[in-house]
């Protein structure tokens, strides 16, 4: 497999449920060993988008290309495609050892072989003394963890994460991110990752994509999606501010605005509401055509009080599409 | 402290009321018959005469066979209607349960409306005359009530199957087979198991089929069958009371395992009906599913409808008008004892009472479980005793307790309104576990802190999400207090009579016709309940 050719084709795919457009006319390419993010809204179609390229939904028009080999009617058994879903959905009536031995097993690959494999992504997983525990045994991101390492040890082709960290505790979730990532390109494991959490997509994608009522952005590497959001909706969605003026949109991200001297000429704003978040404070105006936006200031500095008229200035901006 | 004492108030009245009138009743019957019989002597003897021995063999013969036809014919249908979804799904899910709840007696004539010497089918096809007497029409008859419990407990454990789970398999690399295997064989076949472990218990207690089915002879008499004749036609109380005491240890383990998979497949974490997927008619088995709970459905109407028709077109060339007059005359009230309309009065006023009473004793016992669910274990044992114990044995024990206090007379329809009520207490209270188990604490607690009294707290944050579930078991209750017959004629004195008890009266005395009339005013009424059951879009669980 040479690695100039795309590892999965996504040509104009679309879904419907009921007769309701879900996705529509999706494209895009992954390339082996690449992780690639898709990043949007509750709603947009992510899930669906999972589930029609793992299988297990039935696409209203479009192909799906592994390997150039076309997969779009394939069973979910036979494409070589593992869906992970949120809940880690791991069975209950088998150990952890089980149950990350399982796809390997089911391959009928031989025994000492799958040892070492297991004994792999035990260790690779930090699961080291859980092998014989069952999942009713394990925290949340243990679970997790279990998942993962099955996942790979069926040395999938492609696998497809959906939100596994969504239902993970803030505090644990910065962690088990970073472990995943690791995983995934220690593994050399081509992923698509699907979120709701732009952070999480920014750090963990070699590329990310923005989906948005079932239309797919061009996707690019996370600082140029980032930097160049491209629309109004995508700004809104990355946390941009957005500014719309005759001339056009423009997105301000919080921490590049900031006040002006009183009496300067800037953007005219009353602050709606003001208080400090641990280093920063956290500040909500309304511009004078009724526009919300957000700003970040040092808490060092004092922070506006509730009603105050204030003049806003930024140091850098980027040009939005309406659409 | 608070809550232990709130739960324990709801929780005596009820266990008060079993043990009054069931636990004791019965230990008292037992512990005597055991002591006139001459201790353990006298029970090897009861259990060695001939006739006995025999009835054991029907029972084992009878609920071993229903079981493994109900389970082969049940499983299928129960998987087709557990895993897709189809326009009347919910519909079918609701009066899949018709049959489990129609009296006996009805599901009888239905049998020998289809296959009996002027059978609707064994007139057209005499070959099928075979299943229209003996074992074939009991065990018939015992499937049209047993299938539906075995259809709907194997449905209940496919939606409990964690459909991500099942989708894991697959794009693991699993073939459908293997996912059948690793995520839903293990639920619907604990259903499956619980269905039959009740169709044996059901079977091989039935009283109704043996005594109509297998001709004027006792060849095909239950043990419960039995029990009744060695108390009413030999007059051997306490030879029935030994034999029903050793009926009842039989049965002990198959009751105990019965319960412990239902708790199973309750337990079941991935328990929800929302992963139905759409019926994929392009897959073979698909089809085979789909045309076998076709079948098992036909078959349960085809009975229904051959009980309905024989209301319009009764045997032996009567009228439908005829027959309909001759069970309103004054001949038919001189044979009873008791007119047509009064069995029907007698009939609803006890199915009523004994609803409310189930629905009483059962929120009771539920509401308390919920406050403390510590409390299940000892609860569970404790109220499904009467699912232990048959109709037979639990009429006989209140009758020898209580007549005593009340007498034979008019008073007896305490008795009846109790036996119904205990009876129907063990379904009253699964039906009720899923509505209960919702209530939630949080939502009372936020009444109580926006200032509502305990009661107002029930009444505003509690009763509004149970309120389907109380209707739908007081419907239930009622349902299957119209069609019990076993326990009340063994009660009742004439002017008490009931419509099931009337028609087995009517039946005796081959009166067919008025007897077919007689069979489709108590299926016309049966029907009526579960149509309200159903049209309000509720579920019955067993």
């Amino acid at each position: 497999m040479s690695n100039s050719n795309p590892l999965l084709e996504v040509r104009g795919l679309s879904a419907a449920w009921d007769g309701v457009p879900v996705l529509r006319d999706i494209q895009f390419e992954i390339r082996e060993g690449e992780v690639f993010v898709l990043l949007g809204p509750n709603g947009s179609g992510k899930t669906t988008l999972l589930r029609c390229l793992a299988g297990l939904e039935t696409p209203t028009a479009g192909t799906v290309l592994l390997d150039g080999v076309d997969i779009t009617a394939r069973p979910p058994h036979q494409r070589g495609v593992v869906l992970m879903f949120q809940d880690p959905a791991l069975f209950p009536h088998r150990t952890v050892y089980e149950n990350i031995a399982y796809a390997p097993l089911l391959r009928h690959r031989p025994l000492r072989e799958v040892q070492e494999e297991v004994g792999r992504l035990i260790e690779l997983l930090h699961l080291t003394g859980f092998e014989d525990r069952r999942p009713n045994q394990l925290s949340g991101g243990e679970l997790q963890r279990v998942a993962l390492a099955r996942t790979l040890a069926a040395r999938p082709r492609l696998v497809l994460l959906d939100e596994p960290f969504a239902s993970i505790d803030v505090e644990l979730k910065g962690e088990l991110r970073a472990e995943f990532r690791h995983v995934l390109r220690a593994s050399g494991t081509s992923a698509i990752h699907v979120t709701h959490d732009r952070e999480e997509g920014l750090f963990l994608g070699d590329r990310v994509g923005l989906l948005f009522d079932g239309r797919l952005q061009p996707p690019g590497p996370p600082s140029a999606v980032f930097g160049r959001p491209g629309t109004v909706r995508a700004a809104r969605f990355l946390g941009y501010n957005v500014l719309a003026g005759s001339a056009g949109s423009v997105g301000v991200l919080p921490a590049d605005l900031h006040l002006l001297p009183p009496g300067s000429a800037g953007l005219a704003a009353t602050v709606l509401v003001a208080g400090p978040v641990g280093r920063e404070n956290e500040v909500v105006l309304r511009t004078e055509d009724g526009q919300r936006l957000e700003m970040r200031t040092p808490a060092s500095e004092p922070c506006p009080e509730a009603g105050r008229r204030v003049s806003l200035g930024w140091e850098r901006s980027v040009d939005l599409d309406a659409e | 402290m608070k809550f232990r004492s709130e739960g324990l108030g709801f929780l005596l009245p009820v266990l008060a009321f079993v043990g009054l009138f069931a636990l004791l009743p019965v230990t008292i019957l037992f512990a005597n018959a055991v002591l006139q019989q001459g201790g353990a002597a006298g029970f090897v003897s009861v259990f060695s005469a001939p006739h006995n021995v025999r009835s054991l063999q029907n029972s084992l013969e009878q609920g071993g066979l229903s079981a493994a036809f109900a389970v082969a014919l049940g499983y299928p249908a129960g998987v087709f209607l557990g895993r897709y979804s189809f326009p009347g799904r919910s519909l079918l899910r609701s009066l899949i349960l018709v049959p489990f709840l129609l009296p006996s007696l009805v599901v009888v004539f239905g049998v020998l409306d289809l296959f009996g010497p002027s059978g609707v089918i064994s007139s057209a096809l005499p070959a099928t005359g075979w299943f229209g007497s003996g074992i074939p029409a009991i065990v018939a008859a015992n499937l049209f009530f047993n299938v539906p419990i075995v259809l709907l407990l194997t449905a209940t454990g496919c939606e409990g199957a964690s459909v991500e789970l099942e989708e894991t398999v697959a794009t693991l690399g699993g073939s459908p087979f293997q996912a059948y295997r690793e995520v839903w064989a293990r639920p619907t076949w604990v259903g499956a198991a619980a269905g039959g472990l009740l169709t044996f218990l059901f079977s091989a207690l039935s009283f109704a089929p043996p005594l109509l089915l297998c001709g004027a002879s006792a060849r095909c008499y239950t043990l419960e069958a039995q029990v009744y004749s060695l108390d009413q036609t030999f007059l051997e109380p306490n030879a029935a009371a030994v034999l029903a005491l050793g009926m009842v240890l039989l049965l002990l383990v198959p009751t105990a395992i019965y319960l412990a998979l239902v708790s199973r497949l309750r337990a079941n974490p991935g328990r929800r009906s929302g992963g139905l997927r759409p019926v994929n008619w392009h897959v073979p088995a698909t089809w085979a599913l789909g045309l076998e709970t076709a079948f098992v459905l036909g078959a349960e109407a085809a009975l229904l409808g051959a009980v309905l028709y024989r209301t319009v077109a009764p045997s032996g060339g009567f009228g439908a008008g005829a027959a309909w007059t001759a069970l309103f005359s004054s001949s038919t009230t001189a044979h009873l004892g008791v007119s047509a309309v009064g069995a029907l009065g007698n009939t609803l006023f006890f199915a009523i009472v004994a609803a409310l009473l189930a629905l009483l004793l059962s929120v009771a016992s539920g509401y308390a479980v919920v406050r403390r669910p510590g409390r299940a274990v000892t609860l569970g044992l404790l109220l499904f005793v009467p699912l232990l114990l048959s109709p037979v044995v639990l009429a006989f024990a209140l009758a020898s307790f209580w007549r005593p206090f009340i007498g034979a007379g008019s008073n007896v329809w305490v008795l009846v309104i109790v036996s119904q009520s205990i009876l129907a207490l063990p379904f009253a209270l699964q039906s009720l576990e899923i509505p209960l188990a919702g209530l939630s604490a949080s939502a009372r607690d936020t009444a109580r802190t926006l200032g509502a009294s305990s009661w107002g707290a029930f009444l505003d944050a509690d009763l509004p999400r149970v309120r389907d579930g109380l209707v739908t078991v007081g419907l239930f209750a009622f349902a299957f207090g119209l069609g019990e017959f076993t326990a009340t004629n063994f009660l009742v004195p004439p002017p008490l009579t009931t419509l099931p008890v009337a028609l087995y009266a009517l039946s005796e005395v081959r009166l067919a016709p008025v007897a077919d009339a007689a069979a489709g005013l108590l299926l016309l009424l049966s029907l009526a309940v579960f149509a309200v059951i159903a049209v309000g879009g509720r579920r019955v669980e067993l």
